[in-house]
């Protein structure tokens, strides 16, 4: 067995607030496939920017090696000089140069001041010819596919002499057929000595291509398997392994006694991204009921947050399936005509999507409801309106100097208290929140779970988008899947299990 | 208050009451009441462009059409009186109408087809200076002179003194009934008011103001009408943006539109809206400065857009939108006006007035800046 080329030791990165690596240690072996395997949030981001040298030695504790020796990596030259290039989800390409220009972005060869041009396509070419890739070398890279760029861009790491290539869920925006392709070049890359680091939420990519898998869980590595010792259920339940603590206070529901009216209902729900794209969220079905948490699930793209945009009337081209809202058919939404019947949504983005920053939180919590509050001739009632705003600040407990403070000084759970309050206001009858406690602290999380359940004390639905499945477990009362725009598996509150969850959410319903 | 507060409070009255001394002590005339009214005249003309631009500000968009616009509006209502013979109320309908229509064909390119406003503005900045040298025949059409009629009359026509007396008084009495109406109002709900002696400061404040410019055009001609417009649309353009839910939503859009638009509001219809009450803004201020040039020649509304910009900006309005009050756009027309009327009486060579317009408007923004709003 060949000497570690890279070595981790009891590494640990602390962001205000937040803990993102707790301890990781792991090793990566010259000449391997190395997999990172977690649930959103386990850190793996937060390593990757460490190894690739975003956050540069001293801003974390713990030490890297490469070829045994401690490395204190300043920026991403440091990393990339020590060979390790990282390609991320975001490519590093642009757009509108050629394939050549791109794969010697900065480091063009040279006669003189000038560019030499020739030598420049020459050699690209050889490259491209040596990938065995049927990329002309001043093809714009604008027009290639997700999956050329994909491979461009490791093509140019390779070429900077890069020994280990991190791979940051690489198939994330890949076809199957584009994903086979990048797998075997991967694997070419491997018997040529190449070492890889690969991040993937698709478990079968990872056991196709993988020697051994690291599993990161909350900021901690908790342990590296063999792959051909391990199966994908081993790996679930050391990515999930983690009890539910009694934080949620979701109270035992009288709703499942008593049948209550469906509020909304979906029926064969198929959306494309645009006019003309194929659909993206495919056959979705389901109802929600008076009083009910409906929980969302899934991982990163999974289509949870489109799947809400959409039905507010904010996202996609229906392609078909019918949506019903309080018992009337609801073929065009639009977020205005959403709020007037009784639909809203709190986004999963505040800042961008919640808030006007520069205005008060006043204007804000009231934003929405202003129909209701205008008078005679179009006047607003200013008194009436300042009224009802301190009735939700004041429930909501938004901490601030009062109601004329601007919103954009707020923290992010006194700001996800305006965003509520505004939702609320309209006196909705179906509520959908998009990630309503990500970012927030403690405190203001149980805030949220107790309005969740007051909310649905008074017969209203609440629909709940979570990446972390024990809020998703502990708040709802049904649980669906989401997994690659369709519904992985649906699971009443007797039948959850975290496995069984981010089973269906891998696509893999029948794994756990 | 600290003190960078109350700098950035002061330094635009500061910079105005400074102008106005330069310009006194250099001109003894810049402090007569006709010289008075000549600059009310000059700023009601372009606060009220300043005013509709206020509008297309907050929303983060910008309208560079509008001085081409005042040229060509005021330039149909032109061609029609004097060479058709219509009746001026008649003409300026039609030219208000024609307004109208290219401030909303031009308001649904931006949001329907979603082409910058920039790029809408400055193709309409050069089609509205082409057709206005279309409808005049590229010819200078008398407005005054030739016959007197109301469009002439537009700027050069004043309340008698009587008349003027008892408008203001009706304006005090009616401000001073909405100031106790809303107190009343606020106190209904068990909110806090002002005491009773800053409610009525307040309105002794208002009343007097209204009272000391009505005085002062008396002992030249009286209120000049283009004030009253100014004052009306001015009314109007704050009722709007800080009563109604169109004027909240404009403020929302220009602090960011994606949220304004996850909150329910219809942007497309609320930019539309904006563009028209632009255009029904140029149209007014097209019937004004043409009156006030006494005709319609090619030149008419030249770089006017620019100074309606100005103004706003100098008064506080942020580009990027969202961010700006009526008073600080009167404030700004003021300072720009003076600063104009000041250089006129001067007799300042045309090339160094437009020198000084730019230098003002550098000076302003970098204040605005260096001062830091928020």
């Amino acid at each position: 067995m060949s000497a570690p080329l890279l070595v981790v030791r009891d590494l640990v990165k602390k962001f205000p607030g937040v803990v993102a690596l707790k301890n990781v240690n792991f090793d990566l072996r010259a000449g391997e496939v190395h997999a990172l395997c977690g649930e959103n949030g386990a850190g793996k981001s937060t390593l990757i920017k460490l190894l690739g040298g975003i956050y540069p030695h001293g801003s974390y504790e713990g030490e890297l090696q490469v070829d045994g020796r401690p490395v204190t990596f300043r920026g991403i030259r440091d990393a990339e000089h020590a060979g390790i290039s990282v390609i991320t989800q975001e490519f590093a390409l642009v757009g509108e140069l050629s394939v050549a220009e791109n794969i010697f972005l900065g480091r063009a060869p040279r006669l003189g001041w000038r560019v030499d041009w020739p030598e420049m396509h020459r050699r690209a070419a050889a490259l491209l010819a040596d990938f065995g890739l049927n990329i002309a070398p001043d093809a714009p890279v604008r027009t290639l596919g997700i999956g050329q760029k994909q491979l461009v861009e490791i093509v140019r790491a390779m070429d900077k002499k890069s020994r280990i290539l991190v791979l940051d869920e690489p198939t994330a925006a890949l076809t199957e057929q584009e994903v086979e392709v990048l797998l075997t070049h991967l694997r070419r890359l491997r018997a040529l000595g190449t070492t890889c680091i690969y991040i993937s939420h698709k478990l079968d990519e990872v056991f196709a291509i993988a020697d051994r898998i690291t599993v990161l869980r909350d900021g901690a590595s908790i342990t590296t398997l063999a792959t051909h010792d391990a199966t994908i259920p081993v790996v679930i339940k050391h990515m999930v392994g983690r009890e539910i603590t009694d934080l949620f206070p979701r109270k035992s529901r009288a709703v499942a006694a008593a049948p209550l009216a469906d509020v909304l209902s979906v029926r064969g729900l198929s959306v494309a991204p645009a006019k003309g794209r194929p659909a993206f969220l495919r056959d979705l079905s389901f109802e929600l009921r008076a009083g009910e948490v409906l929980g969302f699930g899934g991982l990163m793209g999974a289509g949870r947050t489109e799947l809400l945009m959409h039905l507010f009337g904010a996202w996609g081209q229906r392609l078909g399936g019918e949506v019903t809202l309080r018992g009337q058919p609801y073929a065009r939404p639009s977020p205005g005509e959403s709020i007037r019947r009784g639909l809203v949504l709190a986004s999963e983005d505040r800042r961008r999507y919640g808030l006007i920053l520069a205005q008060e939180i006043g204007f804000n919590l009231s934003l929405s409801s202003l129909p209701e509050f205008t008078r005679f001739g179009g006047r607003i009632d200013t008194p009436a309106e300042q009224v009802r705003n301190q009735h939700f600040y004041t429930s909501l407990r938004v901490k601030a100097p009062g109601q004329h403070t601007r919103a954009g000084t707020l923290s992010g759970g006194n700001q996800q208290k305006v965003v509520l309050g505004k939702a609320l206001m309209t006196g909705p009858t179906v509520i959908m929140l998009d990630e309503p406690t990500r970012g927030i602290d403690v405190g203001a999380k149980l805030e949220v779970y107790e309005l969740i359940n007051r909310l649905t004390a008074e017969g209203k639905a609440v629909i709940l988008v979570s990446s972390e499945l024990p809020e998703l477990m502990g708040m709802s009362d049904r649980v669906i899947m989401l997994h690659e725009g369709v519904i992985g598996g649906e699971f009443a509150r007797a039948e959850f299990s975290q496995e069984k969850l981010l089973a269906a959410a891998m696509g893999h319903a029948h794994a756990a | 208050m600290n003190r960078k507060q109350l700098l950035k409070t002061l330094a635009m009255p500061i910079a105005l009451a400074a102008i106005c001394v330069y310009f006194a002590l250099k001109q003894p005339a810049f402090l007569s009441p006709r010289n008075f009214t000549q600059l009310l005249v000059q700023f009601s003309i372009i606060g009220t462009l300043a005013l509709g631009m206020f509008m297309i500000l907050l929303t983060g968009q910008i309208d560079l059409s509008v001085g081409s616009g005042v040229g060509l509006i005021g330039g149909i209502t032109a061609v029609l009186v004097t060479e058709h013979a219509w009746s001026a109320p008649a003409a300026m309908l039609v030219a208000f109408a024609a307004a109208l229509l290219l401030w909303s064909l031009m308001g649904t390119l931006i949001v329907k087809e979603r082409i910058p406003s920039f790029i809408i503005t400055l193709g309409g900045l050069l089609i509205f200076r082409g057709l206005f040298w279309f409808v005049i025949h590229s010819v200078t059409i008398q407005v005054k002179g030739a016959q007197e009629n109301l469009y002439s009359q537009i700027t050069t026509y004043y309340l008698p003194v009587n008349a003027g007396l008892v408008l203001a008084l009706i304006l005090a009495v009616a401000v001073g009934f909405l100031q106790w109406r809303a107190r009343a109002a606020r106190a209904t709900h068990g909110l806090p008011v002002p005491t009773t002696a800053r409610a009525f400061g307040r309105f002794v404040v208002t009343a007097g103001g209204i009272f000391l410019v009505t005085v002062l055009c008396n002992n030249f001609n009286g209120l000049p009408v283009t004030l009253l417009i100014l004052t009306a649309t001015a009314l109007t353009v704050y009722v709007l943006t800080q009563h109604t839910p169109f004027g909240r939503y404009l403020y929302a859009i220009g602090g960011n539109e994606e949220a304004a638009s996850l909150s329910g509001i219809n942007v497309d219809r609320v930019l539309i809206g904006a563009y028209l009450l632009m255009g029904a803004a140029t149209a007014l201020t097209g019937f004004m400065q043409t009156s006030f040039q006494g005709s319609s020649g090619a030149s008419v509304g030249e770089l006017m857009e620019l100074d309606a910009i100005a103004a706003c900006v100098i008064g506080g309005t942020a580009l990027k939108g969202g961010r700006g009050t009526v008073w600080g756009v009167l404030f700004g027309t003021l300072i720009m006006t003076t600063l104009l009327n000041g250089m006129g009486l001067d007799g300042v060579l045309p090339e160094k007035k437009l020198i000084a317009r730019g230098v003002v408007l550098v000076l302003a923004v970098w204040l605005d800046v260096r001062l830091g709003r928020d």
